[in-house]
């Protein structure tokens, strides 16, 4: 039966507050590692000795196949409900149909366009350049991103965490952490226009 | 001593988490109803039968009783189950520091919120709407409109949408995120119906 | 105050926001009378600004037993702690109404005048509401108990503080005993034209009646 309507984050939730009750460890140990093994066998999934990026284009299809059987069977757990969530094919189909295919990231002249690629099309990816959520001492901030900022081969900067902020530790879920994030964005448009290309995407 | 600076919400995190360990009952039940009758007793506190009061001197005993119990008693966080302390000057330098005008709104709907002093003949602002009391989603813009289009209101608060397609808006829910924003969408709609599109929600 | 409270007071105070700060002291709980409820109400006012970096404040002192904001006791609350704030400082005071009685009754809008007489002439600069039947019944406030909220505080403002003290005491005189049997209003839907979006004859009979009462009681409030 065509879906009515993808599933969005509403009735995510709503699917979620009704699904089956099911125990955390019963979910990790048992329905998850079962699952993925029966899906294996089911869509002969073995990967080649030699190839570390696949080749073979039936095995490629199949392993999407096994993915999407395997979201279809098993659902998705929510740890708070202790529920799990329960979807169609169609609906898998449509939600995909809804991901956009291409972004654009940044503005002015900085701006970039993350597209889809198809294999390894001659076009490079999008490089992201930053420390990625790893600590940064609050004296090099800015000085450490412009680093990436100013690397021609970088397109848009991924951030780092500021480690302090007026030397007072950034202590998640508290007024520092909030102070602190506030500052780091600051930081990070302050240090690409640094680098002469304020419009870079953060 | 004078005061450093007034106080920044990270300072007051800062106070807390150094601040000494009290019981939360003992602090509802012993230190604040105790502290509150001796200020009261200090500074014959006695509101009789009057109901706004006249006497500049009942008014400024109020006020020190009132600022001494918070310099004094200080304040409770129930998460860390700690108290802070606040000078008396860093209240007042706190009260310096607060902006004394703002305005609401924009462009011509806007409402001057200003200081009155005492019973000054300028009304003050009135902010009509529920309060966030519940409103049910299909007249939700209806009953917005029915108070933005009233000539004596300056300024909108609304209330809380019920559901939102059909789904109770529950707090702690994505539903409750989107009502919310839908609530503010819908505000917009009733002032824009009401002709006043710049009147502050 | 918890830690929710204050970090989403650290965004708000970063990115520049008009930060309201709301308390709602209880009177009858573990404050005690009305004189220890008013010091608590001041303290904490003062904290909304000192400690927690508030614009404006919003009180809303309500009673215990009944859930309203509009007994005599929480009026003097209000009123004394907004009277010794506004004595002392220049801030933003502002406060919240919550009527015993629902829409289209004339309880309702003597409850919701009486208590914006109370607020203008202890001196606040903001009145809100209101949410009448308590806040807590689905679609049980219009627009009309807003118009004698701001009608009741345009004629009050700039009188003298001892005729509206009699002014209220006679509108509590009226109301308050009927807090045990209140009428409990009817809803939005039945209160207004729902299409054209007007209050229908009944209210406006209603309205008008009440503005009589409020005159009788001491303030020649325009209709």
């Amino acid at each position: 039966m065509a879906s009515r309507k993808y599933v969005d984050v509403f009735e995510a939730y709503d699917r979620f507050s009704e699904g089956d009750r099911i125990p955390e460890e019963t979910w990790d140990y048992q329905i998850i590692p079962s699952n993925a093994r029966l899906m294996r066998e089911r869509y002969d999934i073995n990967f080649s000795k030699t190839d570390i990026v696949p080749t073979d284009a039936d095995l490629i299809d199949r392993l999407f196949l096994a993915g999407v059987d395997m979201l279809m069977t098993t659902g998705i757990y929510n740890t708070d409900f202790s529920r799990v969530l329960k979807l169609d094919e169609d609906e898998i189909y449509d939600g995909l149909k809804m991901a956009p295919k291409k972004l654009s990231i940044g503005s002015g002249k900085e701006k970039v366009k993350c597209k889809a690629r198809r294999g390894n099309s001659m076009r490079k990816p999008i490089i992201e350049g930053g420390p990625t959520g790893a600590p940064v001492s609050e004296d090099v901030f800015e000085a450490l991103i412009v680093s990436y900022a100013q690397e021609p081969s970088v397109d848009t900067i991924v951030s780092g965490v500021l480690n302090s902020v007026g030397r007072h530790p950034a202590v998640t879920n508290t007024p520092w952490e909030i102070k602190a994030t506030m500052a780091e964005i600051r930081h990070v448009r302050e240090a690409t226009t640094l680098a002469g290309r304020p419009g870079m995407g953060i | 001593m004078a005061a450093t600076r007034p106080l920044t919400v990270t300072d007051v995190y800062e106070r807390f988490v150094k601040g000494k360990k009290v019981p939360e009952s003992e602090w509802d039940y012993t230190i604040i109803p105790q502290n509150l009758t001796a200020l009261k007793e200090k500074y014959h506190i006695d509101f009789g039968d009057e109901i706004v009061p006249e006497d500049p001197e009942v008014k400024d005993a109020l006020f020190q009783a009132g600022l001494e119990m918070l310099v004094e008693t200080g304040f409770y966080c129930q998460d860390l189950g700690r108290v802070m302390k606040v000078t008396e000057e860093e209240v007042w330098e706190g009260i310096k520091k607060t902006p004394k005008k703002l305005i609401l709104g924009e462009g011509r709907d806007i409402a001057r919120f200003y200081p009155r002093q005492g019973n000054s003949p300028v009304k003050p602002i009135i902010q009509g709407g529920p309060t966030g009391s519940p409103v049910s989603e299909d007249m939700f813009i209806k009953i917005m409109q029915s108070y933005a289009q009233e000539a004596v209101i300056d300024d909108l608060v609304d209330g809380v949408m019920n559901t939102v397609e059909g789904k109770p808006s529950k707090s702690g829910t994505p539903y409750e995120i989107r009502a919310t924003m839908q609530e503010l969408r819908m505000t917009k709609e009733a002032r824009t119906r009401a002709g006043r599109p710049g009147l502050g929600v | 105050m918890d830690l929710v409270g204050l970090n989403m007071l650290a965004g708000w105070t970063v990115s520049g926001d008009t930060i309201m700060i709301e308390q709602m002291p209880i009177f009858g709980g573990y404050t005690g009378g009305v004189e220890e409820t008013a010091i608590s109400d001041v303290a904490t006012t003062l904290a909304s600004f000192a400690l927690f970096s508030g614009n404006f404040h919003l009180d809303g002192p309500i009673h215990i037993r009944w859930g309203v904001t509009t007994a005599k006791e929480t009026f003097q609350i209000a009123a004394h702690a907004c009277a010794a704030v506004d004595h002392n400082t220049d801030l933003l005071l502002a406060n919240q109404y919550y009527p015993m009685a629902g829409p289209m009754t004339e309880m309702c809008l003597l409850e919701t005048a009486a208590q914006a007489i109370n607020d203008t002439v202890s001196g606040r600069e903001l009145l809100s509401g209101s949410a009448a039947a308590k806040g807590v019944v689905l679609d049980k406030f219009t627009g009309m108990e807003a118009r004698i909220m701001g009608e009741a505080a345009r004629c009050a403002a700039g009188q003298r503080v001892s005729d509206m003290n009699e002014t209220i005491q006679k509108l509590l005189d009226i109301y308050q005993p009927h807090y045990v049997d209140a009428p409990a209003g009817v809803t939005f839907q039945e209160c207004y034209d729902v299409t054209t979006v007007r209050p229908k004859k009944e209210y406006l009979e209603i309205y008008d009646k009440a503005v009589q009462t409020i005159r009788d009681c001491g303030l020649d409030i325009k209709r």
